[in-house]
This record gives C-alpha cells, structure tokens and sequence, in this order.
C-alpha cells in the first residue's frame, strides 16, 4: 500500500529527513516513535503534503501513484489523511459544511456523486455518536474555542466520516488527559479494519497501550534506527531513547 | 471634470428650489472637482471620469427599462414593500407601497415638488447643506428620489427596499437623494440596493440624509452590486437625536470606481451607531469608504468594523474618523478595518483618525492587513478540499465577522453567494439546527 524508499526532506536547506525506508501493507499499524527533533512530524508532513518541505531523495508509492507528485487534496482522494498535532481554529468556516465540502471533493476525485445533504447529514449523526464528540460542535466554526481534547476528537470524527485508507495521527496524544486519551483511541481503533492502515506518530509509549500496534520504528536525526514489535515500545517506554540513539551514532 | 462643468455651463434650475439649486452650483463651480492634493481624496483618483461625456440624466431616461428588464435582477430582498428608481427616477410601475404600515410613506420628491413644494422646501434646504461637491451636484441637479417620513412609533413589519437601477446606453449623470425622517421611536429597515444593467458606464451621485427623533431606530442596508462599468459616488449622513440607534452595513462588490462617505452625527445623549462594512474587489476596481463619526455629546456611543478582500489589481481605501468633542465625556468609540489581500497587485489604504477633544472616553481603534492563513489552507486541502474551494472558503470566513451581523438572511444569501457560489451553507446550517 505505502512504500517509502530512501526518504530525503529539508526544511530551509537543513536536512531533516535523511533515509527513511518504510512499507506498510493494508491493515497494518505502524508506529513511529522517537525522540523531540527526529522528524516525526516531518514525516507526517511530507506525506500529507505541507509546503515548506523540500523532498531532495527518494520516493513515496501509494497503491502505485507516486504521492510526492500530487497535490494535498490529491493524496486525501487517494485516501491518505492527517490528524493534526494542533488542529487548525478556522473561525468563520463552519464545521460540518467544511466536512461535506471535503467529502465531496474526494468524492468528486473518485468520480463518485456527490452526496445530497440529507444522506451526509445521516452519516454524520451516526459518526458524531460513535467518536462521542459533542453534537453542538458540528455547527462551530472548525476548532474554534474547542479543547484540546475536543480538537483531537474532532479530527477521529473527520476521518470516520472521510474514510481513509491510509490514516496518520501525528502526536494526537499531546495535550490529552487519559480519560480524553482513551476515547480517542477507541474512535481510532473502531476504524481499524484489514484495509485500512494506520502510522501513529508519537512521543510516548502510553498510547500504544490503547492503539496496539503491528511494528514500532524508532526514528532518529531523520533515520529509522531500529524496528519491532509492539513490544519494542514498551522496552523504550523502560529504558528511553538514549541506548538506541547512542548506539546508532 | 469636463463633462459636469459642460453640464453646469448652461445649467438654469426651475421650479420652487431654483435658488437652493443655484446656489449648490455655485458652489461646484468655486470649488471644482476634487483633486488627490486633497486629504479626503488622496487615494482617490477621479481622473478616470474626466474623459466621459456624462448627460444628465432626465425624466425621460427613467423609463430607459421595461418590467421584463427589471425582473431580470435576483435582488437581494423579495419584501413586499420596494420602491425602484431607474435612472434615478421613481418608477411607480415597478414599486409597490400599498402595504406600507399606517405612519409611515414614501414620496417620490418629483411628486412632492409638484404637491407641497414649499414644505418639501424647508426639509431639503435644512437637510442639504452642502459641505462637499458631489453633494453640492446632487443638490444642484435634483433629478428626483424619494421623501421617507415614519411617524411617532411608526414600525415596518418587512424592510423598505429601495432599488437603484443604472440602465444608460449613454454614460449618465444621476443624481438622486433620499431623505429619511423618523419620528419619536419609530423603527425602520431599509435597504438601498443599486444594481445596474450590463454596460452602463454612467455615474451615480446619490446622497442620503437621515434624520433621526428621539429613541428612534434605522437598520440601514446599503448594497452596492452595480457592474464594473460603472461609477458611483455616494453619500450617506445621519443626525441622531437622543436614545436613537443607527445601525449601517455597506457592502461593496460592484462599481469600477465606488467613493461611499458615511456621516454621523451623534448628537444627543444616549444615540448609538455600529457602521459595518464588506467590499470585495478585483480586477482594476477601486474602492474608497471614508466615515466620520463625530460624538457631539457625552453618553454616545460607536463601534465600528469594516472588512476588505482585495484581488486582481484593485484598490480599496478606509478612513475611519471619530471625534469626540470637548465635554462629550462618558462615550465609547470602537473601530477595526482588518483587510484580506489575495494577489500582489492589490492594495489597501486604512487610515483611523482620532480627535478627541474630552477625556474620560474609551477608545479603540486596530487596522490589520494579512494574506490568506497558510495552515487554514493546507488544512481544508489535506481534508480533501480543492485549492479554489478551500481559498473560497477561507475569504468567506473572513467575511464572515461583517456578515454575522446583517440580521437579513436575504442579504446574507447574496454574500454567500458572491464569495462560496452556493447557497449552500446556510441551508446546511439550517438542516443541522433542524435535526
């Protein structure tokens, strides 16, 4: 489904990703972990397709399209979606009508009809419920004056109703109380099904005890340094990361 | 310009107000057109209409549209209770006032020079004072326009639309006025909507007075949607009397060139007023507001918000004054002009003036100039939201704080329209809260 080969990104001319080799196959979970500056988050960015990144290597395949070719609402109608660390506030732009524009264009990209208002008002109640995101942010402004944890389990709900093929969270447990964290994790586990695949960026092993994971990479100064299973994060959530880096260097 | 001093060259007023028309051409005559030499009109250049061959418009050019020409306009109100001018002149045909509530009534001045002149005589000549040129024109050509009275707690039950038609095959000189007068807690609603057909190159001069009684309220809604053909200098300028409430929205997509100046005068203990305003231009449009609010007294109170979206190579200007004056202590005057520029070749001037001669006041003032917020945009995209209906999106929210605040869902459609192409939004918004 997604394969990265040699994975070469700067930022301002600094080398920030400088190697990366990863393959994840439908249904799979995959975490990245690793240290503050590794370029987890650039990772995450570069797949999605932020400016600001310049790709100097390598190559991304997904479902055989090259992504690093298409524009980021290309990549959403391929099926790739981000869940934000921070979650953007748009005030003025209201949150569900953002969510039926951007269903229809990944619609419209698949050649697919669009959906009446009724149909996607529908979905929306039924996904609305099964995040527990509260009904009364569905017609706020996107983000607007939400708590951390509401943001975060508004960006679960989005994907529940997008339906993507290829999910990244990126940190999407920062800034989370437990019992926050847990119910964005049981949003995120109830997608998980043998098509879909999932990359879990993050810095701590503690939501890794919610969304097990299939493999663990350890990323590093833009490598991965070491892979595993998903006992791997609980080695590291012991020992840190220093052994790991130490012993890369 | 050439045109209008050709227009005032042989220029003889009749009728009951010649002399007040006299005078107002003297007055043009002395002082000539603006130039940018002047502080007012520094951004704004009038040298694109100095080479048109404007005519005054006359009676005859008010029936230059037929019913099936007017009803081609989706306009921004389906009240029961519109007047229409075309060419500056009344069109009993194409209004309808029968419903109009008791106390209030709506004259064509035309009709009311040919009835009571001599009243009509005292209500203009104390109304138009002209300290401007282009007032002084309107006030010198008096082509027609519309005598608004509302009696002691007269109240509209649907907004008065007034429209504006510019319907020349000629480039034109209109010149209309509209006089509001309400009494003693009377509470109006109107919107002056000017549309215009395709190809009109003319000029409207028009100017509004309102005046205001005792705890009286006018919700005004001014539209300008004419074509980029052509150009409009206007003027609004209200005297508030005590308790009374003004509240303006000036909303601005059409016209090459659009100059609005809106006057307040807060004049008595207790007025209030909120001026808000949208324009959105591109191409080579140009856009100037100029407000003065002038607190003449303690206890009144301003706010004030006006919102730009500029593309293409167009133009846009806000002059925001207040004055406090001495011993008008006690008062609150706030204003924001914050400006959205989509392409390089766009420009925005935004000027606060303060004059405050009193000192326990609370003012605020802030003006911002931005782009389109780079991580809103990537945001809508990577949900999947293509780049011109994300940008749509994103100019619309800026909008979005101006529009909240026009309670008309009529003309809240009309923006939507104009910046999401769709009407969308607010039907989604409707189902939501329905279900």
């Amino acid at each position: 489904m997604l394969e990265i080969k040699n994975l070469h990104a700067e930022v301002d001319g600094k080398p920030i990703l400088r190697g990366i080799d990863l393959t994840v196959r439908p249904g799979e979970t995959h975490a990245i972990m690793g240290p503050n500056g590794s370029g987890k988050s650039t990772l995450s960015h570069v797949l999605a397709g932020r400016d600001g990144y310049t790709v100097t290597e390598g190559s991304v395949s997904f479902n055989g399209k090259q992504l690093l070719d298409l524009e980021p609402e290309e990549r959403a109608g391929e099926g790739v979606f981000l869940a934000f660390q921070y979650p953007v506030e748009i005030p003025g732009v209201n949150n569900v009508y953002m969510l039926k524009a951007a269903l229809n264009g990944i619609r419209a990209y698949r050649g697919e009809k669009e959906l009446s208002a009724v149909d996607f008002l529908k979905l929306v109640k039924s996904r609305v419920k099964a995040v527990g995101l509260d009904e009364s942010l569905l017609n706020r402004p996107v983000n607007e004056g939400f708590s951390g944890g509401e943001k975060k389990r508004n960006e679960v709900f989005q994907m529940s109703v997008l339906e993507p093929r290829l999910a990244i969270l990126d940190e999407t447990d920062s800034g989370l109380d437990i019992d926050a964290l847990k119910a964005v994790a049981e949003g995120v586990n109830a997608l998980r099904d043998a098509a879909r695949s999932f990359i879990v960026v993050t810095h701590y092993q503690r939501l890794l005890d919610y969304i097990v994971p299939d493999y663990v990479h350890v990323l590093s100064k833009g490598r991965i340094i070491k892979s595993g299973g998903k006992e791997l994060a609980l080695e590291l959530e012991a020992r840190g990361y220093d052994w790991l880096t130490s012993e890369a260097a | 310009m050439d045109a209008i001093d050709r227009i005032l060259a042989d220029f003889a007023p009749d009728g009951p107000l010649a002399e007040i028309r006299q005078q107002a051409a003297e007055q043009v005559r002395l002082h000539g057109m603006p130039s940018q030499r002047q502080e007012a009109w520094k951004y704004t250049s009038l040298a694109p209409l100095r080479d048109i061959a404007y005519r005054a418009a006359t009676a005859a050019d008010g029936d230059a549209l037929d019913a099936a020409g007017f009803s081609a306009f989706a306009l921004a109100s389906a009240s029961p209770h519109r007047v229409v001018l075309v060419n500056g002149r009344f069109r009993a045909d194409l209004s309808t006032t029968d419903a109009l509530p008791t106390g209030i009534t709506v004259t064509s001045i035309a009709a009311a020079l040919e009835g009571d002149a001599v009243a009509l005589a005292g209500i203009y000549a104390e109304q138009s004072a002209p300290e401007a040129v282009f007032t002084a024109l309107n006030a010198a050509l008096l082509d027609d326009g519309l005598l608004i009275e509302a009696g002691p707690d007269a109240q509209l039950d649907a907004p008065l639309h007034l429209v504006f038609v510019a319907a020349g095959d000629t480039p034109l000189l209109r010149a209309p006025r509209v006089i509001v007068r309400a009494a003693r807690n009377a509470r109006l609603r109107i919107i002056e909507e000017y549309r215009g057909i395709e190809g009109d190159r003319g000029l409207t001069n028009v100017v509004t007075d309102v005046n205001l009684g005792e705890g009286a309220v006018l919700e005004h809604h001014r539209l300008q949607s004419e074509p980029d053909t052509c150009a409009q200098i206007g003027r609004v300028r209200a005297t508030l009397g005590a308790l009374s409430t003004f509240n303006s929205d000036s909303v601005t997509f059409g016209g090459a060139l659009t100059r609005i100046d809106i006057e307040v005068a807060l004049a008595a203990r207790g007025a209030r007023c909120r001026l808000n305003g949208l324009f959105a231009t591109d191409g080579a449009q140009h856009v100037d507001h100029h407000t003065l609010i002038d607190h003449q007294v303690g206890d009144t109170h301003s706010e004030e918000l006006y919102r730009g979206i500029l593309d293409g190579r167009s133009r846009g200007v806000f002059n925001g004054k207040v004055v406090v004056r001495r011993d008008a202590q006690g008062i609150t005057a706030k204003q924001a002009s914050n400006n959205l520029l989509l392409s390089r070749q766009a420009e925005i001037d935004t000027k606060p003036e303060l004059e405050i001669y009193a000192d326990d006041v609370s003012c605020a003032h802030g003006a911002t100039v931005g782009e389109l917020d780079a991580q809103a945009l990537f945001y809508l995209r990577s949900r999947g939201i293509d780049e011109t209906t994300a940008r749509a999106l994103l100019t619309y929210a800026f909008a979005e704080k101006v529009v909240e605040t026009i309670p008309l869902d009529s003309i809240r459609h009309a923006i939507e329209e104009r910046f999401i192409g769709a009407r969308a939004l607010s039907e989604l918004e409707d189902l939501v809260k329905g279900a």
